[in-house]
């Protein structure tokens, strides 16, 4: 007997809504980004002093405490 | 119509579809124990809602890394003799020879004997609840580094040279064999088909203490320990959340979490906690139906190719379960891509390691999730189990009769102790993510910025483990 796969098409919408957080925050995100490229990032410049000094000194260990 | 429009429709038609779909009939007519006042997804929505305000007050109200500059050590809160340490390992080693012994010499039955509940039950899931309340409890009674300090005190005390100095640990192997231990453990547990037959366990268990004993006669008790020992890394990692901690015999207390601000990532540090997190994913995705309808054919995949049914449903549960831990490192990996997108030009991989600590509360709370009804339940046998280990019909201390009380909680209370300890895992998680991202950024608003797509993570973490268990939910 051939199962249709709409058979189990209860199973896959249940877990369909368990995604929708997931999808609601990642797009919202991707927009905010969208926007943010439209607009022209104004701290493009400080690129490289994203980060404060020695944050990635000792690669293995955790950050240098002040 | 436009794509907002139709997207908006599609999710309503699927709100719509599954409010009209009874819960029952979709849990292939299993009779449903839980009565929940809402559907089991809007937990996931609700979980998503606290996470999301959880990320919002912690941008505005916790402006300064607070658990970063706090000191691990703590306050001193008691002092145990120095006897008390060779006492617990001694205690470990009675412990770990009568599981071994129950496991050998025992029936194979594996309800009636001692050794699966105490290896999968009390130790596996049991030591992680004990680590989170009592700080890493295991160091002391971790049997096989009682044993070889036993050995290092006795050449020590024997006059002459003593023992050889020991090889320095190599830095490049980091914490690849933790990762590797429990990725092995799990697979026995999950997939090999005699997972759960004592003598397997008991002859394991041997094999293993007799692996860390070379390991420590090479490279030190503590180097190896330290990193190579799964078990005892995969429990120090959940000690590191506990407000307790061990100084020696020193009982201290310190902030819950701070500890996990200490992790030192090594290599395969990431590696380990994607493991731990992956493989209970699995378990749980194991049990569900989404997996029950996938495996047969897998497995017809594999007998295909020549393999014989058995043979081909472990291949496919080993896939299975490496898929789902490639998914849990894919997840986190894009996380870290999404802190790359504020700039810096530091690699993933370096910021993989800064933020490894902060997926501990998250290992942790799918093991709670995951293991709790299995720990109030099961973890009740020991109660027959211990008078009567080996399945004999022995009654060593009259409780060979004890059984199992159903109703110690309901299935309800599982529940809710299951969404809570996905929630405060994952917001111990956020936590995390942002005091550390506010030490590494040079300024706050960056720091925020860094932690939106981690947030998304954290998402996609907690409600997969809700999809997980509602899928097992009865």
């Amino acid at each position: 007997m051939i199962t249709l796969p709409i058979a189990h098409a209860g199973h896959w919408l249940v877990s369909l809504l368990y995604l929708a957080p997931v999808v609601i925050l990642v797009g919202a995100l991707l927009v905010a980004r969208a926007r943010d490229n439209r607009l022209g990032d104004e701290d493009e410049d400080l690129d490289d002093g994203v980060f404060a000094e020695g944050a990635f000194d000792d690669d293995l260990g955790p950050p240098p405490r002040a | 119509m436009r794509p907002v429009l139709l997207a908006c429709a599609v999710a309503l038609g699927l709100l719509a579809c599954t409010l009209v779909v009874p819960q029952d009939g979709l849990a292939h007519g299993l009779v449903g124990k839980q009565d929940l006042p809402i559907p089991r997804w809007l937990f996931a929505w609700g979980a998503a809602v606290v996470l999301v305000v959880s990320f919002v007050a912690l941008a505005i109200l916790w402006p300064k890394p607070r658990l970063e500059r706090e000191s691990p050590d703590g306050v001193p809160l008691l002092r145990l003799p120095a006897v008390a340490e060779p006492l617990a390992g001694l205690v470990g080693v009675v412990l770990f020879a009568t599981v071994v012994y129950a496991g050998l010499a025992g029936t194979q039955t594996e309800t009636a004997n001692l050794a699966p509940t105490a290896i999968y039950v009390l130790f596996w899931v049991g030591v992680p609840f004990l680590s989170l309340l009592f700080g890493d409890i295991f160091r002391a009674l971790n049997p096989w580094r009682a044993v070889a300090r036993a050995v290092a005190w006795v050449a020590g005390r024997g006059g002459g040279e003593g023992l050889p100095d020991p090889m320095p640990y190599p830095a490049r192997a980091g914490h690849w064999p933790a990762a590797a231990v429990i990725l092995v453990f799990t697979w026995v547990e999950l997939v090999h088909g005699g997972g759960s037959d004592p003598s397997t366990l008991a002859l394991l268990a041997l094999g293993y203490a007799a692996l860390q004993l070379v390991g420590m006669s090479l490279y030190g008790i503590e180097p190896w320990t330290r990193h190579a020992d799964g078990f005892a890394v995969y429990f120090s990692l959940f000690a590191s959340l506990s407000p307790l901690h061990w100084k020696g015999t020193q009982l201290r207390r310190r902030r819950p979490l701070v500890g996990a601000t200490r992790l030192v990532a090594l290599p395969g540090t990431v590696a380990l906690l994607v493991v731990m997190i992956g493989t209970t994913s699995f378990d749980g995705f194991s049990e569900g139906d989404t997996w029950s309808d996938l495996a047969p054919d897998l497995q017809r995949f594999f007998v295909d190719l020549g393999l014989g049914q058995g043979a081909a449903l472990e291949v496919a549960f080993t896939f299975g379960m490496l898929a789902v831990v490639l998914l849990v490192a894919g997840l986190y990996r894009l996380g870290i891509q999404g802190m790359r997108s504020i700039g810096g030009g530091v690699d993933a991989a370096q910021l993989g390691r800064r933020f490894a600590h902060t997926l501990v509360p998250i290992a942790l709370a799918y093991v709670v999730a995951h293991y709790f009804s299995l720990l109030v339940y099961n973890g009740q046998s020991v109660g027959y189990l211990a008078s009567d280990p080996l399945g004999d019909g022995s009654n060593l201390f009259g409780t060979a009769t004890a059984t199992i009380d159903y109703d110690v909680v309901g299935p309800n209370g599982i529940w809710y102790v299951q969404v809570g300890a996905l929630v405060l895992g994952h917001v111990a998680g956020l936590v995390l993510a942002h005091e550390r991202a506010l030490v590494l950024y040079r300024r706050a608003r960056d720091a925020t910025r860094s932690q939106y797509w981690m947030l998304a993570v954290m998402v996609g973490f907690t409600s997969l483990g809700l999809w997980l268990l509602s899928a097992q939910a009865p």
